[in-house]
């Protein structure tokens, strides 16, 4: 009783300090996880990633915006390199929800949306393989065949570089019409992505991480069925 | 009814005097893959030298029948004549504007050579400029524009890092600010005086789906405001992404006109800023001239003209890459609808 008692005051803390950007106080929160010998995959998903959900909801009310996004994103990184060594081999093997392969494509070096997203995947326990900035299209599929990844997020954050996404779509649904394929970007519209044959898209950075969000929330209430 | 040439429709509209008809240009990127290739060039060269940048820029005028004529392409001449390495792209058949890969790490690695007019492709918009004004820009006007202080920082230190001060270190971010605004000021007179006849503020980092609008009122507007006080020359103000959280706040920048993309709800800001702004907007630049059917640029066109503004434009860059029949039927349209008089202007 006095353990689930610490696990919830804990997974408080971690949450809370998220949305506060506090990266010291996630820290420590999240050392003590590890000393109580409390779940580490428990802490990552109830915890940060609660508090991730949060924040995702006060940037749809317009009460954070992206410096804060990438404040609590710190804060979040402060627990997580803590927290992950630390899952168990067990755990380890149900949390393996997939491989993702990300960059933003050739021509375009804007990268926060990708990172924010990259956060996500991470936080809900997927492979990432992160190709970086201005990656050249062929790149994506290489890298999608090499893994054999199940999902390929894209990024680009102007009208100028968006029509290499359509041709590194075309490129990975020809070889493999099974990968989930992610657009991201201000220049990105419902219209667009159809129109490029994605899978699913967000236009700006909160947008992103507000799906990605949406997909660990899934992963939560499935896992307390 | 006289027709009135190019230069003075555009021209008197930023005076909100009264025009035969709406002009349809833009502030933003106009250049176009047919205008490019009939001049045998590839997209890369097309940034390189004063001809190849005022060639194409005024072939691609002719050839779609604007009325202004817009340079530069990239948002890389500054931070490039500041030092930083660009990649052009010179070997991709794609279009691929050029781009700076690696930026500064924090405000106080910056260095602004005094003489950076003189450096990297500066003197290649200078001569540009030139060309065209004593070339075409006898009838038609000239357009430039320079990114607005935040924007501008945003291509010279990372991104990330520059949003993050904006919470953590707001002092050092303002005193970049502060630097760049000089800067702008003094380049945009130098704009003018070398042949532009309006220049366009692209502020487009700092809509509220990136900066909070209580961000954007304390550290973005009293910059604007500084700017557009020492511009004594035809000015817009634009901004993409959600810009309804802050639209009266652009119309208070001191700017002639404001311009927004389509995330903005155009009749709205209309209503907010009254009807002696000038308000332009807000097609898909993509979109539209690329893959719409006639049918969707009619309505298109006409629902940017109902909804109020005094210039149809494009809400970025348009795609080069154009369908040639769709970008004349949107020009083509904003002349044949726009001859109603608009909210802040008139008609002859």
């Amino acid at each position: 009783m006095a353990k689930e008692k610490l696990r919830e005051e804990l997974l408080k803390q971690l949450s809370d300090n998220v949305v506060s950007f506090d990266e010291d106080k996630v820290a420590e929160a999240a050392e003590r996880v590890v000393a109580e010998g409390l779940d580490a995959y428990d802490a990552i998903i109830n915890g940060l990633a609660a508090g991730m959900e949060i924040v995702g909801d006060l940037y749809d009310k317009h009460e954070y915006f992206v410096p804060e996004l990438l404040m609590c994103a710190d804060a979040l990184y402060a627990g997580l390199d803590i927290l992950k060594p630390h899952i168990k081999e067990k755990e380890g093997k149900e949390t393996l929800k997939g491989q993702v392969v990300l960059g933003t494509v050739q021509g375009d070096v804007h990268d926060i949306g990708k990172n924010l997203i990259k956060m996500m995947f991470e936080v809900g326990g997927f492979t990432v393989h992160d190709l970086g900035r201005d990656v050249p299209l062929e790149k994506f599929v290489e890298e999608q065949v090499r893994t054999d990844s199940e999902i390929v997020a894209l990024s680009a954050m102007m009208t100028t570089t968006m029509m290499g996404m359509k041709k590194v779509v075309e490129m990975i649904k020809e070889k493999n019409p099974q990968v989930l394929i992610m657009l991201g970007g201000a220049p990105v519209t419902n219209d667009v992505a159809k129109l490029f044959g994605a899978d699913g898209y967000a236009e700006s950075a909160g947008n992103a991480v507000q799906e990605a969000i949406k997909m660990i929330g899934r992963l939560r209430e499935l896992q307390k069925k | 009814m006289a027709q009135l040439a190019s230069k003075e429709r555009v021209l008197r509209l930023f005076k909100r005097e009264p025009i035969d008809t709406m002009p349809c240009f833009s502030g933003q990127g106009m250049v176009t893959v047919p205008a490019i290739q009939s001049l045998g060039i590839r997209f890369p060269e097309i940034h390189l030298t004063p001809e190849n940048m005022a060639g194409s820029a005024k072939k691609s005028m002719d050839m779609f029948e604007f009325d202004s004529i817009v340079v530069p392409f990239d948002m890389c001449t500054i931070p490039e004549a500041f030092g930083l390495p660009i990649s052009i792209y010179e070997d991709s058949e794609d279009i691929l504007y050029p781009t700076i890969p690696q930026k500064w790490r924090s405000p106080e690695e910056i260095v602004m050579p005094h003489d950076y007019l003189q450096r990297g492709r500066m003197p290649v918009v200078d001569k540009a400029l030139n060309l065209l004004r004593d070339g075409a820009g006898k009838d038609k006007a000239i357009g430039s524009w320079i990114l607005g202080p935040f924007t501008l920082a945003g291509q010279i230190v990372e991104l990330d890092v520059l949003m993050k001060m904006t919470l953590k270190a707001r002092s050092r971010v303002e005193s970049l600010l502060d630097k760049l605004t000089e800067l702008i000021i003094d380049l945009g007179k130098h704009y003018y005086a070398e042949g532009a006849d309006y220049l366009n503020l692209r502020e487009m980092g700092t809509g509220s789906d990136l900066l909070s609008p209580r961000l954007f009122k304390t550290m973005i507007l009293p910059r604007l405001q500084k700017v557009f006080h020492a511009w004594d020359f035809p000015t817009v103000l634009h901004i993409c992404g959600s810009t309804d959280l802050i639209a009266e706040m652009m119309a208070e920048s001191g700017a002639d006109a404001i311009s927004v993309d389509h995330k903005n709800t155009l009749a709205e800001t209309r209503k907010k800023v009254g009807d002696k702004m000038l308000l332009f907007g807000d097609y898909n630049g993509f979109t539209l001239p690329k893959k719409a059917a006639q049918e969707e640029i009619s309505s298109s066109i006409q629902g940017c003209i109902d909804a109020g503004v005094d210039a149809v434009w494009p809400g970025c860059d348009i795609w080069p890459d154009v369908n040639e029949q769709n970008l004349l039927t949107i020009n083509r349209h904003i002349k044949e609808l726009g001859r109603s008089p608009s909210p802040a202007v008139g008609r002859l």
